[in-house]
């Protein structure tokens, strides 16, 4: 009990991983197309609608649209099946707000 | 957070409504896959609320600051992230005492709690070799850090975690049982339901190692079932950095990551393996994950096979998702020997039902089921518990006396997930040095 150990680090090195910036803001929410982006979770399309009504409220003339994840386990990187369609639809909004639920 | 990083990655600007406890492990989450600068706006709603008025205030309480990061510029920082000082601890971290070495791990967030022995140089030596794998060899980078798990690093957290040598080998396969794309283990590790993974040993490997899957096989007292089970813990922690409350967001926390590990008694099962099912063959070994998070235990309403499975039936519980694994002791197995594993599944499929208004889906929750028809029904109507007999496996543990075993939860895209082990050259040698490490009690 009273020796005196060298120990080695169980902590594990990761490969620096590239770092991106996040894409430039709008400067304006004013007659932009806002993306509703929803999990399949129960509380993001209750929380999303609210969001629509206050942005609605905010800027009357923007238009809203929404994206409804089907799939139960959304990481698009692993479970890419609505890839194409997913990547259409962002490509045709100004910006977006994701709820996860959680 | 990776859907609001598929949209950033398209450039488009994305701001991600995340609840205030969950702001650590969104971060982290962007972090690891090179988005440090993300926007999150935490919000007070509820975790998976459906209370309208308390959705109502926590949106109203964080439209302001919604806005504000869909359309405040940019700082340089964001615009271009800069590496964060990351510390790289040495491979000597420290010296010092049993009990000093015990805190200072602890006080690093490197156990599970538990005192661990001191993973030296000598004693890691000791561990490579159960494996014929080189140190520096990278079996699998492992989520959410991606943190490389070369032989060395598991064999660190193996001796911390008190394995022998012989036990290399399985753990080597878990790690790549974890890492396999269809496993879900991404989700699994961190996710609020508190999954922890379920070990299944299949094959000769079982006898060498001991681990038992006999009386008592998922209490403690077997070094294989209790340090397999706590190494993979240590792994999933140091190497892949899911640490409790700020990766892993399990809400209750589960016991079964400490270790859950169990060996198939497939000298008392009237079927084929469940590895041979995995389509592996009967002289291979191997190891099996899935990803439970309730485990119960229930004495057959009667003996007879009918009375055996309509306990299972009647057991199974309305409001739980995903897999089912059916542990049948060695007397069960032979009451029910004259039975198909399939159509002891088809059975509690079949008969396991409940009214329309007892399953979540009645209730808005888990739209995308199948039972989501159900909405469209009678609520006092019956519909089937399960939507395929697939969810249910079965394997054969336990021992004397008629209890049987029933765990719920996750697994893999299809199935669980099993990886054969792969034995170094001098095994045979290896497992005669450590085969007697086992308990021997005294009578009194």
């Amino acid at each position: 009990m009273s020796g005196q150990y060298d120990i080695l680090s169980p902590w594990a090195d990761a490969d620096p991983m590239p770092l991106k910036g996040i894409s430039p803001r709008v400067i304006n929410l004013t007659g932009k197309k806002i993306g509703l982006y929803a999990t399949t979770k129960r509380a993001p399309k209750p929380i999303l609608t609210v969001v629509e009504k206050k942005f609605k409220e905010i800027f009357p003339t923007s238009e809203i649209s929404w994206y409804l994840s089907t799939q139960h386990y959304a990481d698009l990187q692993i479970e890419g099946k609505n890839k194409a369609q997913f990547e259409e639809w962002v490509k045709g909004v100004d910006a977006v707000v994701t709820a996860v639920g959680d | 957070m990776y859907e609001t990083i598929s949209i950033e990655e398209i450039n488009k600007p994305a701001v991600a409504l995340i609840n205030e406890g969950f702001v650590n492990d969104a971060r982290s989450a962007a972090s690891s896959r090179g988005w440090p600068g993300l926007r999150v706006v935490p919000e007070s709603v509820p975790p998976e609320c459906s209370d309208m008025d308390e959705i109502e205030a926590g949106v109203s309480a964080a439209m302001d600051d919604i806005i504000a990061e869909l359309t405040k510029p940019l700082t340089a920082e964001e615009r271009s992230p800069k590496p964060r000082e990351v510390e790289k601890p040495s491979r000597i971290v420290f010296k010092g005492s049993l009990k000093e070495i015990n805190h200072f791990f602890y006080k690093r967030g490197w156990t599970d709690g538990q005192p661990i022995i001191p993973p030296t140089e000598e004693d890691v030596a000791e561990m490579l070799t159960g494996t014929d794998l080189p140190a520096d060899h990278v079996v699998a980078k492992i989520m959410p850090r991606l943190g490389k798990a070369t032989v060395e690093k598991i064999a660190i957290n193996a001796v911390m975690a008190g394995a022998l040598p012989t036990y290399m080998p399985v753990l080597i396969a878990g790690v790549q049982a974890l890492m396999d794309p269809e496993s879900r283990f991404g989700v699994f590790e961190v996710s609020t339901g508190s999954w922890a993974p379920f070990w299944i040993i299949n094959g000769p490997i079982r006898k060498d190692l001991h681990v038992n899957s006999g009386q008592g096989a998922l209490s403690p007292g077997d070094i294989a079932n209790a340090t397999i089970g706590r190494a993979m813990g240590l792994i999933v922690k140091n190497i892949g950095g899911a640490r409790k409350g700020i990766e892993d967001m399990g809400v209750i926390g589960n016991p079964g990551k400490y270790s859950l590990v169990i060996a198939e008694n497939e000298e008392a099962s009237p079927w084929e393996p469940l590895h041979v099912e995995q389509g592996f063959k009967k002289e291979d070994s191997t190891i099996t994950v899935s990803f439970p998070n309730c485990y119960w235990q229930i004495m057959p309403y009667s003996t007879d096979d009918k009375g055996v499975l309509r306990s299972v039936t009647y057991n199974l519980i309305p409001g739980r998702t995903g897999a089912y694994w059916l542990i049948l002791n060695p007397t069960q197995a032979k009451f029910l020997a004259h039975w198909s594993k399939k159509d002891i599944a088809g059975f509690i499929s079949a008969h396991a039902l409940t009214q329309v208004n007892r399953r979540p889906q009645y209730y808005g929750n888990l739209p995308d089921l199948p039972q989501d028809k159900g909405l469209l029904m009678n609520p006092h109507d019956f519909i089937p518990i399960l939507s395929d007999p697939d969810m249910i496996r079965l394997i054969v543990a336990g021992g004397a006396g008629m209890f049987m075993g029933l765990m719920s939860g996750g697994s893999g895209m299809h199935g669980p997930i099993t990886k054969k082990i792969k034995l170094p050259d001098n095994w045979d040698k290896l497992v005669a040095k450590y085969k007697n490490v086992v308990p021997t009690y005294m009578r009194y």
